[in-house]
């Protein structure tokens, strides 16, 4: 049961000048839990009933009001089943009963430990040790990153930018330039992506050891509070810990009616492997992952089919500015097909035999590969976490404070494990706030905007509030649009299609989301988040000289699209 | 491990003068415990402990001059405990605790309103390290952005409103500081902690006597005869297991005037040109504890007796010694009575319990030759000292507030009216 602060008379806001149990004591009813101080005098709050406190979530010197919670009691006889946080996104950090025990020193212990050394768990890790902790990462793969640096972000950039050689070659015969066809060979192609992968996890290798960072490999799991079971290929080790942050990542979703175990059915790490080109590739989800590895095996030559839920392909952006890449592929692939569900996959010797489902009825298909990349899911259940107290959804997400911090105030969670978006960059930074405070740092998560790029050609970036999501919330926004066709930049890369965005908040003008489409928008939107931390207007943007003739350019015109000022195309209305 | 405790962000000062190191190496700090004091221009600050744990070696002492990065001393930071296995307590989490006191306390910023206000990353960064809700910092930038300079004005001008808590004796409202005196020149001396009421009370009590214009009226009543009805409900009561004690009557008495004279059961609005009439008639008093002075309250004293006031006063009373009142019973007084009559004296000055307006205050009775028209006669006579807020009781009313208590207390027949 919770127990919340009484009614304490007209107080609110008063300090907690001491904390009288620990997780773990039995306390009887009217025992003294807390000790608070008004301006008047100190009063004990007693417990509510008897039992055993399972977690405390004041500290000394917080500040409590009547019905602040206090603490979590077990009470007698009357074990509380495991809450799991709610569904909706930002759910308050919970602690549950440990179902572990293992309690003492472990064969290693850590002053921190990091479970997982994807980007987020290896840079919780490396900030950690450079405060000064003694840390350990626990890592179940071979060598360190995570699926970015293995099997996600890094290897898809070397392929993407291998497809985008091919499609610009081909694409350079229109201005007067011809190659021969391109011979590829895959072994070669998957030989360099995976030179690049081995270089910076072996990178990541020697920056553990210079920090004296302790790698242990293994699948680690809870089995307590402050310990964690290594099972390193059926050898077992035992690490415990002071503090802990869980950066167990995600995996890819898999569908009940898809046949996974064939060989041709393959997720983004089989798609990455790059083991033949399919002449016919089926492309389930039309999000960033499925669109980027389209991208590639387009380039490489197969005939690709997307096939999204939606109403159409990345849901997550607003339309016009997935239009110019909706356009593009629309003539490369082979279709792409939106409002249309997959219902059945049948494997049979002439391939995967497909069953669509869309507004005007049912299509069979047959494929020779189908790649699977409806969405991840998180990893917290596949940690034991409840051995340690740490409250997993039924999703398999951990919910945090906004300094990381579960419902176990020792232990941490980042990146994928504590929702969306599944970023890199967002779990980098989460590593780093958990890792600042486990080292006493008074650090919040409190980052504003978070920026999503799909690296397909044109590129598709976005940032803050959308127009989809303004309209949704009823937010007065205004927004500036700069099409790429009046860029010269743009136009001499042959390409026209483009788009600047910037969405404006009303009132304030303060800029509050964008979304760029056209290539090197990832790059472009950097400048948009940084103008959205430091709350820059139209004008500060608009006064800001950027290079010409650059892309970067395109930011600035929008801005002044939105202020009334452009001259380099007919302003949309006069504004000043 | 041991860190290095290193002077935090104080703001642009540079070279400061260390003017007390507060541990000693061996010493077991908890987080945010003080380290040391510093002393800039405006201000002495204390450096708080950013762990718990021991301290290995102190780096700096008295007079030194340090600045933001200055080592201040090396800290063994408590989370290594767990590596001692400590003893099962339950089956659940006994090294949790460790860890746990180790991490620090959650800041009481409100994430909402901080999430929504014009601040770069870098003042973001820069408040929640020192706790400031940014909701509540006006920006003085441009457009109104908050600047790194307008987080350190707020939490100066927030430092230097909280009550000079510690004893510290700095002037406020332009008053010249008492200077430190240095005692041990003279001989020896010792520095013992303050009571924590004391120190909760010193700066309310302060802040009313800096605030409010005191005058304090005094008179004596007569109380012979009702000393003796007293004495009589006294032994009966006594059989019921309470006691009924001159404060009773007073608080009843003084009822009974401050219904006639509302004004002294007023309190003066916020925006200072008016009056609150209050029609509800709780009495304070002043109750002296082990612990320290507190003031429980008794509700609605115009509706009770003096059988019921006696046993509420007995049960305050008790429950003050043991330390176990709660808020309510300290809160809602209207006018209050501060009587040392049980140790002695003639007369002295309250201080107004602001924002009452009044305080009442008693001495020790005795007995006195009165000149009743014809002769001397020996009558038992009560000091009353009733300090005031001049600026919501003039003279007049004071000195006629106090001749109806005393008339009250002298006849009391006449409380029955």
């Amino acid at each position: 049961m919770d127990v919340k602060v009484p009614d304490i008379g007209d107080f609110s806001e008063v300090p907690v000048v001491s904390v009288l149990v620990s997780v773990g004591d039995t306390v009887a009813a009217e025992d003294p839990l807390i000790e608070i101080e008004s301006d008047k005098a100190t009063m004990e709050v007693p417990s509510p009933a008897d039992g055993v406190v399972k977690d405390i979530k004041v500290a000394e010197g917080d500040n409590v009001s009547e019905g602040s919670l206090i603490l979590v009691l077990e009470a007698e006889g009357a074990a509380e089943a495991p809450k799991a946080a709610s569904p909706e996104a930002p759910a308050a950090p919970q602690a549950v009963a440990a179902t572990g025990s293992a309690i003492g020193a472990g064969d290693v212990h850590a002053e921190v430990v990091v479970l997982g050394s994807g980007p987020g768990g290896y840079t919780a890790a490396f900030r950690a040790a450079d405060l000064g902790k003694k840390v350990v990462l626990i890592e179940k793969d071979s060598s360190l990153g995570g699926v970015c640096l293995n099997v996600g972000c890094i290897p898809s950039k070397a392929l993407l930018h291998s497809a985008k050689v091919i499609t610009e070659a081909e694409e350079m015969a229109e201005h007067g330039i011809s190659f021969s066809k391109p011979e590829v060979d895959l072994d070669k192609l998957r030989g360099w992506k995976e030179s690049v992968v081995k270089q910076l996890t072996g990178g990541l290798g020697s920056l553990a050891k210079a920090r004296k960072v302790q790698v242990v490999n293994g699948y680690g799991t809870f089995t307590g509070p402050n310990m964690i079971e290594v099972d390193n290929n059926g050898e077992k080790s035992t690490v415990s810990f002071d503090q802990c942050v869980i950066a167990a990542g995600s995996e890819p979703v898999t569908l009940p009616f898809i046949p996974h175990d064939d060989p041709r059915v393959i997720d983004s790490t089989g798609a990455l492997e790059l083991e033949d080109v399919p002449e016919r590739l089926l492309v389930l989800g039309g999000g960033i992952i499925g669109l980027e590895m389209a991208t590639v095996y387009d380039a490489l030559g197969s005939k690709v089919t997307i096939v999204e839920f939606m109403d159409q392909i990345i849901p997550g952006a607003d339309k016009d500015v997935v239009k110019p890449l909706h356009k593009r592929i629309e003539g490369r692939y082979e279709a792409i097909l939106t409002k249309t569900k997959v219902t059945a996959v049948k494997a049979t010797d002439a391939g995967l035999e497909v069953t669509m489902e869309d507004p005007k009825g049912e299509v069979v298909d047959t494929f020779d590969k189908v790649l699977v990349a409806v969405g991840r899911r998180p990893n917290g259940a596949k940690v034991n976490a409840a051995a340690a107290g740490v409250a997993v959804d039924e999703r398999g997400f951990i919910a945090v404070d906004s300094q990381q911090r579960t419902g176990v105030p020792h232990i941490f969670a980042i990146g994928d494990v504590v929702g969306q978006p599944m970023l890199a960059h967002k779990a980098v930074h989460e590593g780093k706030v958990a890792a600042e405070v486990a080292a006493g740092h008074k650090r919040h998560f409190d980052a504003r905007v978070i920026p999503s790029v799909a690296y397909t050609d044109p590129e598709v970036a976005w940032i803050g509030v959308t127009e989809n999501q303004a309209k949704a919330e009823g937010m007065k926004v205004g927004k500036g649009v700069f099409p790429w066709a009046a860029s010269g930049r743009s136009l001499s890369l042959g390409r026209s299609e483009g788009l600047t965005k910037l969405i404006f908040d009303e009132e304030s003008e303060r800029v509050i989301g964008a979304g760029i489409v056209g290539p090197n928008a990832g790059d472009l939107i950097a400048e948009v988040a940084l103008a959205i931390e430091m709350g820059a207007d139209a004008v500060d943007l608009g006064h800001t000289i950027h290079p010409h003739p650059t892309l970067s350019e395109t930011v600035n015109f929008a801005a002044e699209m939105f202020e009334g000022t452009i001259t380099d195309l007919m302003p949309p209305r006069k504004k000043k | 491990m041991a860190i290095e405790v290193k002077v935090p962000d104080i703001g642009d000062f540079t070279d400061v003068p260390v003017v007390s190191v507060l541990v000693s190496a061996g010493d077991v700090v908890a987080a945010e415990d003080p380290l040391i004091e510093v002393e800039s221009d405006k201000a002495t600050m204390e450096v708080p402990s950013p762990a718990a744990g021991k301290v290995v070696e102190v780096k700096v002492s008295e007079g030194d001059a340090v600045s933001e990065g200055s080592l201040i001393l090396m800290l063994e930071a408590d989370d290594g405990a767990v590596e001692e296995a400590p003893a099962p307590k339950a089956e659940t989490a006994a090294p949790a605790a460790p860890a746990l006191a180790a991490t620090p306390a959650p800041a009481a910023v409100t994430d909402a309103g901080f999430g929504k206000t014009h601040a770069s990353p870098s003042v973001r960064a820069f408040a929640r390290q020192l706790d400031v809700d940014l909701a509540k910092v006006n920006g003085s930038g441009r457009k109104g952005r908050i600047l790194r300079e307008d987080v350190t004005a707020f939490l100066k001008n927030s430092t230097a409103a909280a009550p000079a808590a510690g004893g510290v004796t700095q002037g406020g409202m332009g008053i010249p500081p008492i200077p430190a005196v240095d005692f041990s020149k003279f001989g020896p001396v010792e520095d013992v902690e303050m009571p924590r009421i004391k120190k909760l009370s010193g700066p309310a009590l302060h802040r009313s006597w800096l605030n409010i214009p005191h005058v304090t009226h005094n008179d004596e009543a007569d109380i012979t005869d009702l000393d003796k009805y007293r004495k009589e409900m006294d032994t009966m009561a006594k059989e019921d297991g309470y006691r009924v004690t001159l404060l009773s009557f007073v608080i009843k008495a003084s009822v009974s005037a401050l219904k006639q004279h509302w004004e002294v059961n007023s309190s003066i609005h916020p925006d200072g040109d008016k009056l609150i009439k209050k029609d509800y008639y709780n009495i304070g008093f002043a109750a002296d504890t082990p612990n320290g002075l507190v003031v429980p309250v008794i509700k609605d004293a115009d509706r009770k007796g003096i059988v019921e006031i006696s046993k509420d006063l007995m049960e305050l009373s008790g429950k003050a010694r043991a330390g176990v009142l709660k808020g309510p019973d300290m809160q809602g007084a209207t006018f209050t009575i501060s009587s040392l009559g049980g140790i002695g004296g003639t007369s002295f000055t309250p201080i107004v319990n602001a924002p009452e307006v009044a305080i009442l205050g008693l001495t020790r009775s005795k007995m006195a030759p009165v000149w009743n028209g014809e002769e001397f006669v020996p009558r038992l006579m009560q000091p009353l000292s009733l300090s005031y807020d001049h600026r919501a009781i003039d003279g007049a009313l004071a000195a006629r507030f106090t001749v109806t208590l005393k008339t009250l207390l002298g006849d009391m027949r006449k409380l029955m009216w």
